[in-house]
């Protein structure tokens, strides 16, 4: 398992069955937009919209693009987001947070904060519960309150847009008005991005949110599946150009309407993307297996280029198997690292168990079986996907113009930049693990 | 950051003349406790006249709230460098925020003597970060030429741009310093990067000028440096040079050592010339190290006093923006291979030694800075040299070192042979996916722009880890020289050769002497090559030739529309 396919013990809902269980039953309210677009909003904030306390015609729109690489923006595929970024502020040493996957990174954004206060160390986590692993794509999992919850309370309109099953799942019905993707694409569980700014723009026009949470997943999926990722990246190129495209569309419409001077984008990317060869695959579990103590006692989640590491045994054994876990996985070849999950630098909670093991560039996991359970060459989750695009860019005039800066950005610093650009009022409790980053 | 503050200098106007003005200002406003009355401009031009400080000023090793002076003061005529004569004698030294010395922040005294031949070595602390300061030492009622300095931005601080010289392989014999005079006249650096081989070992007539060795100036002692007292005696001497001294008193250096500060291809157990009728190989590198500790600005093992250790591996942060790790490859590697075998891959063979090589990752981690810059003796490019035409494998060979006639088409004293300690920096970079990477490189007397491929022989596909600048040497023979042949022609062969085989080095010049500039900012990094004409002519003149950059998140190079301005 790559850590990008949901995976849901038993065969439980989707994020979309219970989506449209709600809409069913009448708990969330479907909306029209053009073309085929249908957005969701709370029944009564449907038939009757929250007062509007904000009066600022500040447009804040976050634009993810999903596993994309600092350096693809140079390579002449992207000029509408080149110009973008060269136009605004940008953050060339961007990192995403561990673990580098794409359910954490945008609950980090979002919240402000850490793993160990969201509780979404990962894509993919064992549930001590269910005694299985699971994707974390349910609103409870996410603990934290978000920069949406919290202006969508102070009256601000807010909307997501997310291509992605799990991320429309665990962001659930935060946000004022709600995409319902469509159409999805079997096995990767997201909207071609074509649909997704599509949806965006319908979302602005109809809606004309403050704040805009967009998930682009094509340059993801399909870096995911190509198989030439590690020489020409057919696949992948092709959706940069694509990708492009759409965004640069986007901007059209927002200086048509008028609204340029207004807006702040944020736009910035997960986590990036590893390709391996088929015979640089790490797999644990036979390793683990091999050794009595450790035997039918740990379980692993396996999230690409990360694989989490949890001991089911009695807790009078724990830091005896958390000792015999580490010198394994240390021998394996293609581990690169095993980290302890409380280290102050990953900042993990419980669920992400007792270890987290990274693999080399080049490598990735396939846990348990080292055929079946992750074939694909494209990964991320591990150091090596650690580098991130980001930039502020818009016309409003709090976006500075044209400006590089060296200072460090990281994905959980997009909250407390949304939040300081619409000047909200309070912080979480226990302040932004994150800041902002506009100057 | 912002631009350095000093004001324009009006064109035609000398470096040496704005820094000997400030000299003079200073006399005219000396007050009781300050130093006394400093040399007029005539005087503090002809730098070598002074009767105490012949061998200049200097600074080195900036930091944010600090900078070290270097100084060497001739109390009396028998005092010369090597000589181990003279009395123990006091240096006084004073720091201004101006070039009058109108306001003095740090002064002090330091006793030097014979011990440590006459060398002042003063860590000044509790300076301003990124700020120009001024600086003149005085004994015996003379007052030494003032220097400019500059300390390092603060660490968290996100310079807009630091710019910086880069020089390498300055042999005295081969010429007269004309890219140190180039370095000294520009008023826009933050420091001056040295690479190594500062100085040479040889004797007269063993190397000097062009394919038939003609020594320019004759190295003292007239013979190969191997004592103590030859290498102090050879340190004063090249720190006698007019333009290093401007070049030293302009600006704040950092600079490592590669060969010729002891000898040449030395490893950590001997060298290529080193001969066992000339002593123990460690000995005459710890008298070599002794000497370099005592006559260049430099903290090793990161402190100014003299003799505490010979670490030079170090770095120099300059805020968010960029820092430099400068590294010793000489010192802890093994013995270079000579003959075609598979050694140079060897695990167990390093160029820069387990502490040291773990050192390196961690100054590249990317958490660090944005600009990851090395400070890197030899080249860790790799390069083949297989398609270069069999009768030129001599030349180069002399002027890239160890190449050899057959078997092996690369060059074993650089990183190529010792592929094992660079396959574990890229794959470090790699497993991290560190960005920004910039190796600045010399030792070849060449010119080189290139890509570091995870594996040249897909390149470009598969990745870099970064790219590397090599600036040229400022005297030491190049391949033009070796020829006997003019500028551009012969060579031509050499380099359509290399860059044919190599496609991931994309700029290559055999043939010019110079220095460099590296101009960093967040958007990219930039080198600019400068070349000068005639090694034998002192006034030779410089002239711009071309410039190549690394934009920030790409890794790869390109060439650039022109010199920073």
């Amino acid at each position: 398992m790559c850590g990008c396919e949901a995976v849901r013990p038993g065969g439980g809902a989707t994020p979309y069955d219970e989506g449209r269980e709600a809409l069913v039953t009448g708990r969330r309210a479907l909306l029209a937009g053009g073309a085929g677009i249908f957005f969701s909003a709370a029944a009564a904030g449907a038939a009757n919209a929250a007062p509007e306390s904000a009066r600022t015609a500040r447009r804040a729109y976050v634009i993810v693009l999903d596993g994309c690489i600092p350096g693809e923006l140079d390579q002449g595929l992207t000029p509408h987001i080149k110009a973008l970024r060269d136009g605004g502020l940008r953050y060339a040493r961007a990192s995403s947070m561990p673990v580098m996957e794409t359910i954490p990174n945008h609950t980090m954004m979002m919240s402000g904060v850490r793993p160990d206060r969201t509780g979404v160390p990962a894509n993919q986590v064992y549930d001590h519960s269910l005694g299985q692993v699971r994707t974390l794509e349910r609103p409870a999992d996410l603990r934290a309150d978000t920069v949406i919850d919290r202006m969508r309370r102070q009256g601000f309109r807010t909307g997501t847009v997310l291509s992605k099953e799990y991320l429309y799942g665990i962001f659930g019905t935060r946000a004022g008005r709600r995409w319902e993707p469509a159409p999805i694409i079997p096995v990767s569980g997201h909207a071609p991005d074509q649909f997704t700014m599509r949806a965006a723009t319908d979302m602005v026009t109809d809606y004309d949110p403050h704040l805009m949470f967009v998930n682009l997943g094509d340059i993801d999926r399909f870096g995911h599946s190509d198989f030439t990722g590690t020489s020409v990246q057919a696949l992948r190129r092709t959706a940069l150009a694509d990708t492009d495209r759409l965004i640069g569309d986007f901007v059209a419409l927002l200086k048509d309407r008028g609204t340029w001077r207004d807006t702040m984008l944020v736009v910035l990317a997960d986590h990036s993307m590893d390709w391996s060869r088929p015979d640089r695959v790490v797999s644990l579990a036979g390793p683990l297996e091999e050794d009595p103590y450790l035997r039918g006692r740990v379980q692993i989640a396996d999230n690409g280029g990360a694989d989490l590491l949890y001991w089911t045994g009695p807790s009078s054994g724990r830091e005896k198997a958390i000792a015999r876990m580490r010198t394994m996985a240390e021998g394996v070849p293609g581990v690169h690292s095993v980290h302890d999950r409380r280290a102050d630098w990953m900042r993990l909670g419980p669920e992400a168990g007792e270890l987290v093991v990274f693999c080399d560039a080049g490598w990735r996991f396939s846990d348990p079986d080292p055929v079946t359970s992750n074939p694909i060459p494209g990964n991320h989750g591990h150091q090596a996907t650690r580098s991130i695009p980001f930039f502020l860019g818009g016309g409003h005039p709090a976006v500075p113009r044209g400006r590089v800066t060296s200072a460090k950005a990281q994905t959980v610093d997009v909250a407390p930049t949304v939040a300081a650009f619409f000047g909200l009022s309070g912080r979480p409790r226990g302040g932004y693990d994150g800041r902002s980053r506009l100057l | 950051m912002s631009t350095p503050s000093d004001s324009p200098v009006p064109s035609g106007v000398r470096r040496r003349a704005v820094l000997a003005g400030g000299a003079l200002g200073a006399g005219a406003l000396g007050t009781s406790g300050a130093l006394a009355p400093a040399r007029s401009a005539a005087a503090a031009t002809a730098a070598t006249s002074g009767r105490y400080f012949r061998h200049g000023v200097a600074s080195g090793d900036p930091r944010p709230d600090r900078v070290l002076l270097w100084t060497r003061v001739t109390p009396t005529a028998a005092a010369l460098p090597g000589s181990g004569r003279g009395p123990r004698v006091t240096v006084r030294w004073e720091v201004a925020t101006d070039r009058g010395f109108t306001r003095v922040v740090r002064r002090g005294s330091v006793a030097t003597g014979p011990g440590r031949d006459h060398t002042v070595k003063v860590d000044v602390t509790g300076l301003a970060a990124e700020r120009t300061y001024w600086y003149r030492f005085a004994h015996g009622g003379e007052t030494s030429r003032v220097g400019r300095t500059r300390t390092a931005p603060a660490e968290r601080s996100t310079p807009s741009h630091l710019r910086f010289g880069v020089v390498s392989c300055a042999n005295w014999q081969a010429g007269y310093f004309s890219a140190y005079r180039g370095l000294a006249d520009r008023l826009d650096l933050h420091a001056v990067v040295h690479l190594g081989d500062y100085l040479y070992e040889y004797g007269p007539g063993q190397y000097g000028m062009g394919m038939d060795d003609v020594d320019v100036r004759r190295h003292v002692p007239a013979h190969e440096m191997v004592s103590l007292a030859d290498y102090r005696a050879r340190h004063g001497q090249y720190k006698t040079d007019p333009d290093l001294q401007d070049a030293h008193a302009a600006h704040p250096w950092i600079v490592t050592w590669d060969d010729h500060e002891v000898t040449n291809d030395q490893w950590r157990g001997g060298a290529e010339n080193h001969q066992p009728d000339e002593g123990d190989y460690r000995l005459r590198r710890s008298r070599a190290h002794q000497a370099y500790d005592e006559w260049m600005p430099v903290r090793l093992d990161d402190t100014a006093t003299v003799g505490d250790g010979d670490r030079i591996y170090r770095r120099l942060r300059f805020g968010q923006l960029a820092e430099f790790s400068m590294l010793d490859l000489r010192t802890y590697r093994d013995e270079q291979v000579s003959t075609p075998s598979g050694d140079v891959s060897d695990p167990d063979r390093t160029i820069a030694g387990t502490d040291q090589l773990r050192w390196l990752k961690d100054s590249l981690m990317r958490s660090r800075v944005q600009w990851k810059v090395v400070g890197n003796p030899v080249m860790i490019a790799p390069v083949t040299f297989a398609q270069v035409p069999r009768d030129l494998i001599a030349p180069v060979n002399d002027v890239t070192g160890l190449l050899p006639e057959d078997g092996v088409p690369y060059n074993t004293d650089q990183w190529d042979g010792y592929t094992a300690d660079r396959r574990e920096v890229f794959n470090f970079i790699r497993n991290h996916r560190v960005e920004d990477v910039v190796f600045i490189t010399g030792d070849i007397h060449s010119g080189w722009a290139a890509d570091l491929p995870y594996d040249a022989g897909t390149y470009p596909l598969g990745g870099t880890a970064g790219v590397e600048f090599v600036c040229t040497s400022v005297t030491s023979n190049n391949l033009k020289d070796i020829l006997g042949a003019p500028p551009h022609t012969a060579s031509r062969a050499v380099e359509t050769a290399i860059l044919g085989a190599n496609r991931h080095i994309k700029h290559l010049n055999f043939d010019d002497h110079g220095f460099s500039v590296l101009d960093l900012t967040p958007r990219r990094a930039q080198m600019d090559w400068f070349t000068i004409g005639a090694r034998d002519d002192r006034d030779t003149p410089i002239t711009y030739e071309t410039s190549w950059a690394t934009f920030a998140g790409t890794s790869t190079v390109v060439q650039a529309a022109g010199p920073v301005r």
